[in-house]
C-alpha cells in the first residue's frame, strides 16, 4: 500500500466517522415523544356503557365511541348521548366509524349494518336495502364521494353521489387477488385502497389503474415465521394504516407487527422488540410514529430511534380476574436500544390493558379499551425532561 | 499434618454431596411418576410428524407460534363481567348453527350434529340442569351461502343472549363465527369442520373436537407412503371449500416426504360422471388415487374407475367413510382405505351407552358428527356448571383443556396449545361390503406409549 491510498483510505475512515458520530448524535438529541402521564377514564362510574369499547373517533370537540352498547357522544368531558338500535343504528356492537368531514356526516360499522348519522337521524345500509356484501361491517373509511365498508363478505364500495354500490370479494371479482374473502380492516392512500383481510394478508387496489397487488405472508404456515423480515408475518391481518403521501403501510396482526417501507418489510414480535403482545387488535400512525393496541397494552414505536414506550395500567395482571381490584396506578415502559428497559409510574392510568383502538385529538389521545374510554393528555415538555 | 479448620458445612465435599442430592432428588421424583400420556411429536404443532415441518430440512424458523400456553391466552376484561343471577333466568341458553335443510348437501352432517347436541342436553337436564333450570338449545340453520347465517351469532348474543354456542360443519361458517366470537366474547365450540385453519388464528375463543384435515392428512400421508410403500398417487378433490383445503395438508406432507402427488384433478360438488378425469389419470399410470370429497361422489369415482379397468387403491378423506360410498361404488367399493373419525365398532362402554340411546330416540345410528357434538355439548354444560354464567370463565374451563385428554363417547381426545383435538384418528377399509376400522398407527410414533396410554386411560 503506498503513501496516497494509505491517505485515501484514512480520509475516509475519518469522514465515515464524523458522518456517523454526526448521525448518532442527532439520534441522541432527537426529543422523545410526548408521554401520557395523564389520563382521565370514560366507564360505567361517569355515565360511559360497561363493557367492550372498540373504537373511538375524533370529529373536532366531538368524540364519537363504539361500544358494545352501541354508540357513544362525548362532549366537553361529558357522555352526551347514547344512541342503540333504538335509535336506528344498524347493529349492536359499534366497531368503527369514520367522520366525513365534507358533509359532517357520521358512518358508523356495526355488527348488523352500516349506518350514516346525518342532521340527527340515522340511514341505515344493511344486506336486505342496500350494496353491502354483507351485514357483519368491521371498518368504514370515507374518501371524498366514497364510503368504503369492511365486511365478512368482502368489500363494499358507496358512491355517495350517485348511490351505487360496487363489491370488491373473490365472487365479484375472480380476477382480484382475494385468498378469502372476509375483509377486516381499511386504509386509504391518495389514489389507493388498502385491505386487511382475515386469512388473505393484505390487498391493494389502484383505483386509477383498477390494478390490485396482494401481499401475502411468503412462509404460508401460520405455525412459524421463517424469516424475521420475510414479508408479511400473517395472513389473519387485523388491521392496517398507511402512511400519507408514500408507499409505506403498517398491519396489526394477532402474530406481530408488521411494516412496509415501500420496498422491505420490518416485523417486530413481543420477544424482540418492546412490544407489548403480538396479538395486535389495531394500528394508528401519529407522524413516523406508530402505535399499536395490543393486548397487553398500549405500544408506541419510533422507527427512526427504535424507542418502544408502552402504556398499560401498573397491576394490569391483576385486572384480568373475575374480581379485579380497583384501578391504581399507570406504567410507562421504555425499550430504547442499547439501554435498559425503564419503567416510571403515573398517578393515573389507562382504564384497562387490553386495548382495541385509539385516536389523536391535537397532542391528546383516546384510547378504547376492554373496559372503558380514556382520554390521554401529554406531559409537558417539563416533566420529559424530568421523566428523561 | 495442620487440621482442618473448616466448619463441617464448609467442607467441599458437603458442598459437592449436596449439588449431587439437589440434582438426583427431583429426577428420582420424575421417575417414579408415570411419564405424561403426550404425543411424541408434541414439541411440534397438532403433533405433526417431523417430515412434515414447513421448511424443515432447510432452516430453522425464526419464531414458532402456537406452541405455547399463551397461543390462546385471553387477557381482556371479561372475566369481571358479574355472573347472571341464575334464579332469575327461565333457562339457559346455548346456541346451535348447522346446515339443517335436507336439500343442502351438508345437512347430512347438521342434522346429525343437531341429534347429538339434543341428546346430550337431555342428559344435563335430565340430572338438573343448571341449578334447575333447563338447558335449551337455540337453532340457526347455516345456509350454504355463508354470508347469509353471518349475523346469527350477532342475533345469538344480542337477542337470545346466548351464554356459548355450538358450530359450524362449514369451515367458512366457522371462520365468520370465530372473527364475530373475538368482539362479542362468546365461547364456540366446534364440533364438526375439518377446516384446519380455525384453530390456526390465535382467538381464545374457540375449542375444536373433531379432527380436522391436517390430522387426518398426517395419518393418510404416512399410511400410504410410509406403510403401503407407494411412491406415486394422484389426488381428486371437489372444488369447494372442504375439497380446496383439505387436500393441502396431504399434499404437503407427501411433497415433504419426497413424494409429490403426480397430479391434483378438480371436480364440481355436483359432479356425477368423472370420465374425462378418470381416463387423463389412466394414462398417467399412478399407484394410487386419493379422494378429498364426499362419500358418495368417492362411491361414483371407484364405481367409474373400475368400469375402467383402474385397479390402483383408492384412500379418502373422513367424509368418504360412509355406508353413502358403499351404496353409489357397489362391490367396487371393496379396499377402498379412508380416514374416520369414530370406530362404530368400538367396545367402549360410553360408546355403546350412547349408541343405544341415540337409536331409541332417533330410530337412526349415530355418525361421527352426532358423537363428536355430544362430547362437545358436554364438555360445555360442565364448564357452565363449573364457571357458572360468565362467558370468559366458562371458556377459561374450556382453556384448561390444553394439552389434556378428554375421554368420551368418540373416543379419547387430546387437546393441544391451541385448543383442537390432535388424539390419532381411525383408519377404515372395505371389506366384503362393510366398514372394517383399525386405530392409527403412524410409523413416527412407533416405541412410545403414545397412542396405547391414551386408549388406557380411557
Amino acid at each position: 500500500m503506498n503513501r496516497k491510498t494509505r491517505f485515501r483510505l484514512i480520509s475516509a475512515l475519518v469522514c465515515w466517522g464524523f458522518v456517523s458520530s454526526l448521525a448518532w448524535a442527532a439520534r441522541a438529541a432527537s426529543p422523545l415523544p410526548p408521554f401520557y402521564t395523564h389520563w382521565v377514564n370514560y366507564t360505567a362510574a361517569n355515565g360511559f356503557p360497561a363493557g367492550e369499547v372498540y373504537c373511538v373517533a375524533v370529529d373536532g370537540q366531538r368524540i364519537w365511541a363504539g361500544t358494545e352498547h352501541g354508540l357513544v357522544l362525548i362532549e366537553h368531558g361529558r357522555v352526551k348521548q347514547i344512541f342503540t338500535r333504538a335509535d336506528g343504528l344498524a347493529g349492536y356492537a359499534v366497531m368503527s366509524i369514520a367522520i366525513d368531514r365534507q358533509t359532517g356526516s357520521v358512518w358508523v360499522a356495526a355488527l348488523g349494518g352500516l349506518s350514516r348519522y346525518s342532521a340527527g337521524k340515522f340511514t341505515r345500509y344493511t344486506v336486505f336495502s342496500s350494496g353491502l356484501a354483507n351485514d357483519l361491517v368491521y371498518s368504514v373509511a370515507v374518501q371524498g364521494k366514497y364510503v368504503w365498508a369492511a365486511t365478512a363478505g368482502g368489500v363494499s364500495r358507496l358512491n355517495t353521489w350517485t348511490h351505487a354500490w360496487r363489491i370488491f370479494s373473490v365472487m365479484s371479482q375472480p380476477s382480484a387477488p382475494f385468498k378469502e374473502p372476509w375483509a377486516y380492516a381499511l386504509a386509504l392512500g391518495a389514489r389507493k385502497i388498502y385491505m386487511g383481510l382475515w386469512g388473505g394478508g393484505v390487498v391493494v387496489y389502484n383505483q386509477r389503474r383498477q390494478t390490485w397487488r396482494p401481499y401475502l405472508s411468503p412462509s404460508n404456515s401460520a405455525e412459524i415465521l421463517l424469516y424475521r423480515n420475510q414479508g408479511l408475518i400473517s395472513n389473519i391481518v387485523s388491521s392496517i394504516v398507511h402512511r400519507p403521501r408514500s408507499k409505506s403501510f403498517w398491519v396489526g396482526t394477532y402474530f406481530g407487527l408488521s411494516g412496509y417501507d415501500g420496498r422491505l418489510w420490518h416485523n417486530y414480535l413481543r420477544q424482540d422488540s418492546g412490544l407489548a403482545s403480538n396479538f395486535v387488535n389495531s394500528v394508528a400512525l401519529q407522524g413516523r410514529r406508530v402505535w399499536a393496541a395490543t393486548q397487553r397494552g398500549l405500544t408506541e414505536f419510533d422507527p427512526a430511534t427504535h424507542v418502544w414506550i408502552t402504556y398499560r395500567p401498573a397491576n394490569w395482571r391483576a385486572l384480568d380476574t373475575a374480581t379485579p381490584p380497583p384501578l391504581g396506578r399507570g406504567e410507562i415502559l421504555i425499550t430504547a436500544p442499547h439501554r435498559p428497559p425503564r419503567r416510571i409510574a403515573t398517578a393515573t392510568s389507562l382504564a384497562h390493558n387490553y386495548v382495541l383502538g385509539l385516536a389523536f385529538q391535537g397532542r391528546d389521545i383516546w384510547v378504547a379499551t376492554a373496559a372503558g374510554l380514556s382520554h390521554g393528555f401529554a406531559s409537558p415538555t417539563g416533566d420529559q425532561h424530568a421523566l428523561r | 499434618m495442620k487440621p482442618s479448620v473448616l466448619p463441617a458445612a464448609a467442607q467441599p465435599w458437603v458442598w459437592i454431596a449436596a449439588a449431587i442430592l439437589a440434582v438426583l432428588l427431583p429426577a428420582s421424583r420424575a421417575w417414579a411418576q408415570a411419564p405424561a400420556c403426550r404425543p411424541p411429536a408434541s414439541l411440534r404443532f397438532a403433533g405433526m410428524p417431523a417430515v412434515a415441518f414447513p421448511y424443515g430440512r432447510f432452516k430453522k424458523p425464526y419464531h414458532l407460534y402456537l406452541m405455547s400456553p399463551r397461543a390462546v391466552a385471553y387477557d381482556g376484561a371479561a372475566r369481571s363481567v358479574p355472573k347472571a343471577n341464575w334464579r332469575r333466568l327461565a333457562a339457559v341458553k346455548l346456541g346451535f348453527l348447522g346446515p339443517l335443510q335436507r336439500q343442502y348437501a351438508n345437512s347430512v352432517y347438521g342434522i346429525s350434529m343437531l341429534h347429538g347436541a339434543e341428546l346430550a342436553l337431555a342428559k344435563a337436564n335430565r340430572q338438573g340442569g343448571y341449578h334447575g333450570k333447563p338447558f335449551v338449545l337455540d337453532i340457526h340453520n347455516d345456509k350454504p351461502l355463508w354470508g347469509a347465517s353471518a349475523i346469527a351469532i350477532v342475533h345469538m348474543r344480542f337477542r337470545q343472549h346466548v351464554w356459548a354456542m355450538l358450530g359450524s360443519v362449514d369451515g367458512a361458517s366457522t371462520h365468520i363465527e370465530l372473527r364475530a366470537a373475538l368482539k362479542l366474547q362468546l365461547p364456540i365450540v366446534d364440533t364438526a369442520t375439518t377446516d384446519p385453519t380455525v384453530t390456526e388464528t390465535r382467538i381464545p375463543w374457540l375449542l375444536h373436537n373433531f379432527p380436522d384435515d391436517r390430522q387426518q392428512g398426517y395419518a393418510l400421508a404416512d399410511y400410504i407412503f410410509n406403510q403401503l410403500h407407494l411412491k406415486n398417487v394422484a389426488i381428486m378433490r371437489a372444488t369447494n371449500r372442504y375439497g380446496r383445503l383439505g387436500f393441502s395438508v396431504f399434499f404437503d406432507t407427501a411433497r415433504r416426504m419426497g413424494h409429490p402427488p403426480a397430479v391434483v384433478l378438480t371436480f364440481a360438488p355436483y359432479q356425477t360422471h368423472f370420465g374425462f378425469l378418470l381416463r387423463e389419470l389412466q394414462q398417467m399410470r399412478v399407484q394410487g388415487v386419493v379422494l378429498w370429497c364426499g362419500a358418495r361422489q368417492a362411491g361414483l369415482i371407484v364405481r367409474q374407475m373400475r368400469t375402467l379397468g383402474m385397479r390402483q387403491p383408492v384412500f379418502g378423506s373422513s367424509r368418504v367413510a360412509y355406508p353413502e360410498l358403499i351404496t353409489a361404488a357397489g362391490v367396487a367399493a371393496n379396499g377402498v382405505v379412508a380416514v374416520s373419525a369414530i370406530n362404530p365398532d368400538s367396545s367402549n362402554p360410553r360408546w355403546l351407552q350412547f349408541r343405544r340411546r341415540f337409536v331409541h330416540r332417533f330410530h337412526s345410528q349415530p355418525g361421527a358428527y352426532a358423537a363428536y357434538a355430544y362430547d362437545g355439548m358436554t364438555m360445555l354444560i360442565g364448564a357452565i356448571r363449573k364457571a357458572g354464567l360468565n362467558r370468559a370463565l366458562i371458556m377459561d374451563v374450556l382453556r384448561g383443556y390444553q394439552m389434556k385428554a378428554y375421554h368420551g363417547v368418540s373416543g379419547t381426545a387430546f387437546f393441544d396449545n391451541t385448543l383442537n383435538n390432535i388424539a390419532p384418528v381411525t383408519m377404515a377399509k372395505v371389506v366384503a361390503g362393510h366398514f372394517v376400522y383399525w386405530p392409527e398407527q403412524r410409523t413416527d410414533w412407533r416405541g412410545h406409549r403414545w397412542p396405547a396410554c391414551l386408549e388406557a386411560a380411557n
